[in-house]
């Protein structure tokens, strides 16, 4: 309790009016809040606030934490539960929303929310309704997807208080129908924004309802004309809609653009999605409009200098460039003939300067939190006339003219629905004066950004830049281009300055007198707030808000987007795409400019505007009564009306200004989301333009090298020309070389052909002469063989000669036979008688010898056969003969076969015995081998002594009685040996080695006898017995015996069998180890080595 | 041609025919009637008909020059083969390489060894690859003769004829296997090279040891009797005909590893018909096995 005690005197405290005090106990609740959970002081400050309305507990209320969130939204639904107490709970609500506590997102889930909807769907009273709505509405965009269960609810929500706008049930005062149904507008495209199927479809089975087609006809359908068709309708579904997906990416200002994307009320819409599609056109034209900087620079300059040409030269001048602009301008440049005035309002510095909206977030909860309406009076009291804005760029007096154009041209459109208004309204000028205060502030406040972006582009011919002058007297006229934009900064500061100081009177003044020059060009016409001032009261009625004149101002205001709101920010930073985007900016304008236009014509007038419109009756009214009175204060209006006005007047104004109050808080949220959306879009432009400025530094990287690359290009040219030169001469040095190539060819060919002239004709005179020779030869030939037919003819000569004599001798001759044969042939007449007898004789002797021959061949050839006889026998017997060599041969050849497979047989068995002593060999000299390693020390001392003996001994075998000694002297060794020798032999010998030795010993001993009595022992005997000893190794140690005495002696076949013998013996004492023995039997076994290696040599 | 007359004039017939071995003891003993041997003729006869098992081992002795045509000198060689025998089995004995214990098979290598001079000089060297062929050879061989001394000479006579006549024939057998499995089974060959198994296979076995260890002695002898006569091609045939044989096996194992592994342990049940389409098989490729000589 002493704790209830204790917070009862803070709450008390709370509203102290000593500053300190209250940060004290701001301080102190916050830290009480901070230790304490329990819900007991938030509910007290919740009380504590319903009775007094206190701004700092609201303050405290509103920024309350986390833990504390449940019990206040308790609290306030269990107030929200009164009707008593619903109004200020939901105003209480509406604070704590706005300013989207870190626990928003819990709403969805506390019973709050349903209470709020219960309340909005049965609740009659206007001014719970339309602050609830709009509560729900600030609600709608924090809860998304939440609040996606309550969608009928919404949406019921939104049938009935359709209906209730046309209705009336309650039967309120229309003032109150104003507001409600500027709130049922916002909810309208809230939910059309956030759930366009959803919601289509309620409206489409809402309405289809026969009773309800009235309320559509009346409310809805002209709500529909303010909005364009949501994509989602296309695109998506009602499921989709619905899908937290979508609604994860979005924030809150996400969401609330979104619906003002869709919105056509220029009061409500954004236009940012336009914005983007047309600035990213741009983009591509404002390249070609970069190439050439000098030139648009020097447009721009002119422009924003704008001394004397009109805005159009310039602006035509630049529409050329690009290629889309032209056409975007054509409509305009038609109307430039016309009215050039219109264009130059629609100049990109302008546009830049109206558009701005008010100032960051940071100064809006300060502002709010003042005692209110103060500074929003006294500005509303300096700025007065709404047209005045539109008038100010223009450089001459046709601004007026422009503005009546509009307002003629348009009233008959929408002028009715107001004057409605208006006509009920015309009593309650002084309550509206509050409520106009909202309105105008929000006013003022698009005025003094007017007049601060003004300046920035340039504004050399505008009024401002007088008012710059009267200002601050350093800002002469003398401005260069360069410090356009300095001078931008400096006049943009003092102006804001003034603006936002709150407090003292000279600031108050200072925009009168900075919009002062702007009236001024307007003042001839009468219809400006100075002219108003002067006295012109009665002219109100046509001051009042034409439908058209807000929709045009608001087109400038909104119209233009948000982005703008920094751009003189761009315009110091970064001056080059600052100008580009001011152009952009204003064909844009110009386009929706026009479009606005005409949709103005047609569209009918939202509720907004006429709320608008109401607001600014209301004001107007207001200032012409404080005119007449020129009183300060409201009070004192009142007191001048006379008297207190009636109280249930003062309730339903009090509740206006209530309801007001909440519709300007609301706008405010809308204007912190738009503020926090434009930080961010700032965010993206700045990071484009460092790009477009990266991209500008590698352009100039780029031209850069393209030039270095021109160079080399040149100098490539310049080394190729170099070259071509050099080819050239050596092209000339060629050909005059080919040339002396050629005569000199053409020299030595005459020379050739020369040469060889004379080589045929040497030719020819070689011919020649050896014609000659043959010639001569002939020649000679032929002499040489008259002179053999000469002397061939003088020896026929003499031949014939001695022939002739030898004729002469021989026909003497002839003649002297003649003679002789005439002669015989007488002779021979005379003999021819008796020669028969002879011839008889003659045959008879012959037959006799015939005879004689007849007979000897008789005998011979008696003979013949006797002897062919003999002949055949012999030969019969040859054949015989041969015919049994034959066999002889081939019994020898196979016996030579048998003998060869016998011999054959053997001799393997030869050389298997080979292989034996071979492998027996290497036994031996194995053992030996391990012998002599034992013994090698005494061996060596005995070799000495021993080595002699040896020597003598194998000198005394030459003759055959030192083998006898000798062998004595062995055999009385052996004898000596043999009792060890048999002993080792047989312990360290087993097997065959001692059965061998046993008969061996007695064989040896009988020997030995043998020896004695006879010196000569038959080979017989000794040769069985070795081979009885040792049958195997015999015919190898009988070998080596033979070849160890070959050299020596003419050694005998007796003697073989004693060495063979000795030898034996010597193995078998060497066989066996005893040690008393080795040394005297090693130096045999040496000797035997030692005789082996001799042989070994020998052989070798 | 005296001896020819007795001969019954059908058996050429009976060959046409398709009845084997029916008159061939009887024309074999006549062959071995001869004094003096006609060594051509046996040949001619071993490698047309099986030899009867009664005059397999003389008429090997005969073909392997243990003992020579002579009917009557054969008493006396032997004895000198007999004696040359224990003199190097003496000999082993002595220097210790054998004792009563050593396995005959042992014994065999070791008078082999020291007859060709390669005698090691201690037991305990490792045994030579030509030793391990001799060893299996001697193993197989024992099992067909029973008197050691025969079988130590038909052993060593028989390793010395491979040694000797075949050394060249002998490596170029694998080509030649390759060469009729193309012929034979194209598939089984492919198979084989794609599991390069076709290098690996057991050619030491087969062509070395004359498949000694890998067929049962009853069917070694008839490969051996052809081998013996002088025709070393049996042995690729014999291994073409295992593989034959024992094809879906061969294909059904994927590793050269595994098919080696098979192949050196081929089961030892159906030997008999694989030997008998191995002879069929190198008559149809060799023609007249007296030619092939």
């Amino acid at each position: 309790m002493a704790q209830q005690g204790n917070v009862g005197e803070l709450l008390s405290m709370l509203d102290s009016p000593v500053l300190g005090v209250l940060e004290d106990i701001t301080a102190a609740f916050k830290d009480n809040l901070i230790c304490d959970r329990g819900p007991m002081l938030v509910n007290n400050l919740v009380d504590y606030y319903l009775e007094t309305n206190s701004q700092q507990a609201l303050h405290i209320l509103s920024t309350l934490q986390e833990p504390h969130d449940k019990h206040l939204l308790d609290k306030i639904n269990e107030y929200m539960g009164k009707a008593a107490t619903r109004l200020p709970t939901l105003s209480l609500l509406g604070h704590v929303i706005r300013r989207q506590p870190s626990w928003k997102h819990k709403l969805s889930q506390a019973p709050l929310l349903l209470s709020l909807l219960k309340c909005l769907k049965t609740d009659t009273d206007v001014v719970v309704l339309t602050t609830g709505v709009l509560v729900l509405i600030t609600m709608l965009p924090m809860i998304p997807q939440s609040g996606k269960q309550y969608l009928h609810d919404f949406f019921g929500i939104f049938g009935r208080l359709s209906a209730w706008c046309l209705q009336n049930p309650g039967h309120v005062a229309e003032i109150y129908l104003v507001h409600l149904h500027a709130s049922v507008y916002a909810l309208f495209h809230r939910l059309y924004g956030m759930y366009p199927c959803n919601f289509v479809s309620f409206l489409r089975s809402h309405y289809s309802m026969k009773e309800n087609l009235e309320t559509f006809e009346e409310v809805v359908k002209p709500m529909m004309e303010h909005v364009r068709i949501h994509p989602e309708l296309v695109t998506g579904s009602k499921d989709h809609e619905l899908d937290p997906r979508r609604w994860k990416r979005l924030e809150t200002h996400d969401v609330v653009i979104e619906c003002a994307k869709i919105s056509l009320d220029p009061a409500e819409a954004s236009y940012e999605d336009g914005y983007y599609s047309v600035s990213r056109k741009l983009c591509t034209s404002s390249k070609h409009h970069q190439t050439d900087p000098s030139a648009s620079y020097y447009i721009d300059t002119q422009s924003s200098y704008g001394t004397s040409t009109p805005y159009s030269t310039p602006r035509l001048t630049l529409s050329q460039m690009p290629g889309q602009l032209p056409q975007i301008l054509s409509p305009q440049s038609i109307r430039l003939s016309t009215e050039p005035q219109q264009v130059t309002i629609w100049s990109p510095s302008a546009v830049c300067g109206m558009t701005t909206p008010p100032t960051s977030p940071g100064i809006v909860p300060s502002e709010s939190s003042q005692s209110s309406s103060q500074p929003y009076s006294k500005a509303f009291g300096t700025s007065g006339g709404k047209g005045t804005p539109l008038g100010t760029p223009a450089t001459s007096p046709p601004p007026c003219t422009s503005d009546d154009f509009v307002h003629i041209s348009l009233p008959s459109a929408a002028a009715t629905p107001p004057k409605k208004f208006l006509g009920g309204l015309s009593f309650e000028d002084s309550a509206e004066k509050d409520r106009e205060e909202d309105a105008i502030s929000k006013e003022i406040s698009e005025i003094t950004t007017d007049a601060e972006h003004m300046v920035p582009r340039g504004g050399f011919d505008s009024p401002f830049y007088r008012t710059n002058e009267s200002l601050s007297g350093s800002q002469k006229k003398t401005h260069s281009v360069v410090s356009t934009v300095q001078g931008h900064s400096q006049t943009s500061e003092p102006l804001t300055s003034s603006l936002d100081k709150p407090g003292p009177e000279s600031a108050r003044e200072t925009p009168k007198q900075t919009f002062t020059p702007i009236d001024k060009p307007c003042g001839g016409s009468g219809e400006s707030p100075a002219g108003n001032r002067e006295g012109t009261s009665g002219e109100t009625s046509i001051l009042t808000p034409s439908p058209c004149k807000v929709p045009a101002q608001r087109r400038v205001v909104f119209g233009s987007g948000q982005p703008p709101q920094y751009e003189h920010l761009f315009e110091v930073a970064l001056p080059k795409t600052a100008y580009l985007f001011v152009g952009k900016k204003t064909e844009e304008l110009l386009k929706k400019a026009k479009g606005t236009q005409d949709d103005d014509c047609m569209s009918s007038t939202s509720p907004v505007e006429v709320l608008d419109r109401l607001i600014q009756q209301g004001a107007d009214a207001h200032t012409k009564e404080l005119n007449k009175l020129s009183l300060p204060s409201k009070s004192a209006d009142w007191t001048h009306f006379g008297g207190s006005p009636p109280s249930d007047e003062i309730h339903t104004l009090r509740n206006q200004l209530l309801l007001l109050h909440n519709q300007l808080l609301y706008e405010r949220f809308k204007r912190q989301q738009h503020a926090l959306r434009n930080r961010r879009l700032l965010r993206k432009v700045i990071k484009a333009t460092a790009l477009e400025e990266h991209n500008a530094a590698m352009k100039d990287q780029l031209k850069l090298q393209e030039k270095e690359i021109q160079a080399l290009k040149l100098s490539l040219q310049k080394e190729q020309a170099r070259y071509h030169q050099f080819q050239e001469e050596h092209e000339n040095i060629v050909a005059q070389l080919h040339s002396q190539i050629r005569q000199l060819q053409h020299d030595r060919e005459e020379f050739y052909n020369q040469s060889q002239e004379l080589q045929t004709k040497l030719e020819d005179c070689r011919n020649m002469i050896a014609d000659l020779r043959l010639e001569l030869k002939k020649a000679n030939n032929k002499v040489c063989h008259t002179e053999l037919l000469l002397s061939q003819v003088s020896q026929k000569l003499s031949n014939s000669e001695s022939v002739q004599q030898q004729m002469e001798f021989l026909n003497r001759q002839l003649l002297v036979l003649g003679e002789v044969n005439e002669l015989y042939l007488e002779q021979l007449q005379h003999k021819h008688t008796d020669t028969t007898k002879e011839v008889e004789m003659l045959n008879a002797a012959f037959r006799k010898e015939l005879e004689k021959a007849k007979l000897c061949v008789q005998q011979q050839s008696q003979r013949l056969d006797a002897s062919q006889k003999r002949i055949a026998e012999l030969e019969s017997q040859l054949a015989k003969k041969d015919h049994l060599f034959l066999e002889q041969k081939k019994y020898l050849e196979d016996v030579k076969i048998q003998a060869r497979g016998q011999l054959q047989a053997v001799e393997s068995r030869y050389k298997a015995q080979k292989r034996i002593t071979q492998a027996f060999e290497l036994e031996i000299l194995d053992l030996f081998g391990r012998l002599e390693k034992s013994s090698l020390l005494k061996k060596l001392e005995d070799d000495k002594t021993e080595a002699a003996e040896a020597a003598e001994e194998r000198l005394d075998c030459g003759n055959e009685d030192a083998v006898a000694g000798y062998s004595e002297e062995t055999i009385g060794r052996n004898g000596e040996t043999k009792p060890p020798s048999t002993r080792g032999s047989s312990s360290s010998k087993g097997g065959s080695s001692s059965e061998l030795s046993t008969p061996e010993k007695p064989q040896n001993q009988r020997f030995s006898s043998r020896w004695e009595t006879s010196m000569l022992l038959e080979p017989s005997t000794t040769l069985p017995l070795t081979v009885g000893s040792l049958p195997s190794s015999k015919s190898f140690l009988g070998m080596k015996a033979r070849e160890l005495f070959r050299n020596k002696s003419e050694s005998q076949c007796d003697e073989e069998g004693v060495t063979i013998n000795r030898l034996s013996d010597a193995l078998k004492t060497e066989l066996c180890k005893d040690p008393s023995m080795e040394t005297k039997e090693s130096s045999v076994g040496q000797l035997h080595i030692m005789d082996y290696n001799e042989t070994h040599h020998d052989h070798s | 041609m005296a001896d020819d007359s007795q001969r019954n004039f059908r058996s050429v017939y009976y060959e046409k025919v398709g009845f084997r071995g029916v008159e061939e003891k009887k024309s074999l003993e006549i062959l071995l009637k001869d004094d003096r041997l006609d060594i051509e003729k046996l040949c001619t006869f071993s490698q047309r008909f099986p030899l009867p098992s009664m005059y397999r081992i003389l008429v090997w002795k005969v073909l392997l020059g243990i003992i020579p045509p002579h009917h009557e000198s054969h008493a006396l060689v032997m004895k000198y083969r007999k004696e040359q025998y224990w003199d190097i089995h003496h000999a082993l004995h002595v220097i210790r390489f054998i004792n009563d214990s050593t396995p005959q098979v042992d014994v065999f290598l070791r008078i082999h060894q020291l007859e060709s001079g390669k005698l090691p000089r201690s037991l305990a060297f490792p045994l030579e690859p030509e030793d391990e062929v001799f060893l299996a050879i001697a193993k197989a061989m024992e099992e067909m003769v029973e008197d050691p001394i025969e079988c130590y000479w038909l052993v060593s006579c028989f390793v010395n004829q491979l040694n000797s006549k075949h050394k060249d024939s002998l490596q170029q057998l694998p080509k030649i296997l390759e060469q009729y499995l193309n012929i034979e089974d194209n598939r089984l060959l492919m198979h084989l090279k794609a599991c390069a198994a076709m290098s690996k296979l057991p050619y030491d076995l087969w062509f070395k040891k004359c498949f000694a260890g890998c067929l049962p002695e009853s069917s070694l002898q008839r490969v051996w009797d052809k081998v013996i006569s002088g025709s070393c091609k049996i042995l690729v045939f014999v291994a073409v005909e295992i593989l034959l044989t024992f094809k879906m096996k061969i294909i059904a194992l994927n590793t050269a590893e595994k098919i080696t592994q098979f192949l050196e342990n081929i089961p030892q049940d159906n030997t008999d018909a694989i030997v008998s389409k191995a002879v069929d098989l190198w008559r149809t490729h060799c023609g007249t096995p007296a030619h092939s000589v």
